[in-house]
């Protein structure tokens, strides 16, 4: 199956500007970002054959990259527990490309609400998905997202004002 | 007539297009009678607009190597060895190399061809430097990554350019262990930068099965930090092997 395997790839490489800026929303800094996309692009080729044929590449690499950084905070959470660790390098920027000041601003903005009202901003406000992707991707009823939504988006505006 | 009221969900749903069309009609209709109610609305799409912006430029950006050697050869990350640190601000070059080359042999013992002064495993230990010999050296110097056989016991990922203009390949290794790393080419062989075991790919019951194992996270970041530009594509790449690799 060389030809699917060849597909999956140029469809992931094709990807990775939009995945870059979904996990940029969710993770702030841009060298974590890209460390998740990394690992989400890795469980995508391992887990190929789950994709099914009529499903979506992004939806379902958006999933991916979901469900890995939830793992990720999860395990951040138990090592901040654990360990109380100062994040050493929380905002380390690329000297090379410095974000423009009103990224770093929503950016900011973003990293003070809730997971999951974040998970719903990025997923409809900033990739522009419908609720009903949306919903998918986080495994939860449309009621439930746009609730969050909801919220997300009236902190934000209270933050970004 | 009293005007219409509407909760903050549905002027959010309104302004994301997510209303039915008669829900539409009604908002509109209430909109255009009601100023207030029509400022909610382009707050929310104001919003919007904004983070949707903000984010604009990061679509811009090439992805970075590391990234693209992913989608082109992925497995499970693996344990990591480096052989020379990128920024190791306290210990100096010669503890490392003693330590790295314990750890390599460690690593390696068994498991690979580690056979000082016969040339003929795939890495070599020279005056405390690792080399790439055997098959690594020979797939380093002759395989382009765009025509090489998906079953080759190396797998090269990408060729690029540090900025002082030598050539680095990232390679996989299949042996016993699957072995993920950086070579670059200096005084005529291969140095390696930074080597980290990796698990071959799962076969998901046979259905897919990779053709090389992944950039462990080390070795990308080597790859990050080495690397000056983008990486070459397959016509550069070409034209360095024609030149032996030489700068």
């Amino acid at each position: 199956m060389p030809a699917p395997e060849a597909d999956l790839r140029a469809g992931l490489i094709a990807l990775l500007p939009r995945l870059r800026r979904f996990a940029r929303a969710l993770c702030g800094n841009t060298h974590d970002a890209d460390d998740l996309v990394q690992v989400a692009v890795e469980r995508a080729l391992t887990h190929a054959a789950q994709l099914r044929p009529d499903s979506q590449l992004a939806g379902w690499t958006f999933g991916i990259l979901r469900n890995a950084w939830i793992d990720e905070q999860r395990a951040r959470g138990r090592r901040t527990r654990l360990f109380a660790a100062a994040e050493s390098g929380e905002n380390v920027a690329d000297p090379a490309h410095p974000p423009p000041s009103e990224l770093l601003a929503v950016q900011a903005a973003l990293a003070r609400l809730p997971d999951e009202q974040r998970l719903a901003v990025a997923l409809v406000l900033i990739e522009g998905l419908s609720y009903k992707e949306a919903a998918h991707i986080m495994q939860v009823p449309i009621g439930t997202l746009t609730s969050r939504l909801a919220r997300g988006r009236e902190t934000l505006k209270e933050l970004l004002a | 007539m009293q005007a219409m009221t509407f909760d903050d969900q549905t002027l959010m749903a309104y302004a994301d297009g997510e209303l039915d069309e008669a829900a539409r009609a009604a908002v509109t209709a209430a909109m255009a009678a009601d100023p207030q109610l029509a400022q909610r609305v382009a707050e929310h799409r104001e919003l919007r607009r904004r983070l949707q912006a903000a984010f604009e430029p990061v679509l811009a950006e090439p992805p970075p190597a590391r990234l693209l050697a992913s989608a082109r050869a992925a497995g499970v990350p693996g344990r990591v060895i480096p052989l020379k640190p990128r920024a190791v601000p306290r210990w100096s070059w010669p503890q490392w190399a003693a330590i790295a080359a314990s750890l390599v042999i460690g690593v390696l013992s068994g498991a690979l061809l580690l056979r000082p002064g016969t040339g003929a495993g795939p890495i070599l230990a020279r005056n405390g430097q690792m080399l790439a010999g055997g098959v690594l050296a020979s797939a380093l110097t002759n395989q382009l990554s765009g025509t090489q056989p998906p079953n080759a016991a190396v797998q090269i990922g990408v060729s690029f350019r540090t900025r002082d203009g030598i050539y680095c390949r990232t390679f996989v290794l299949q042996a016993a262990a699957a072995l993920a790393g950086i070579a670059c080419r200096e005084r005529g062989s291969w140095q390696l930068q930074v080597l980290a075991q990796s698990e071959p790919g799962r076969s998901a019951r046979g259905a897919y099965r990779p053709a090389a194992s992944n950039l462990p996270p080390a070795v990308a970041r080597t790859l990050d930090a080495l690397i000056a530009g983008e990486p070459l594509d397959a016509a550069a790449e070409a034209a360095a092997r024609t030149g032996n690799w030489s700068r």
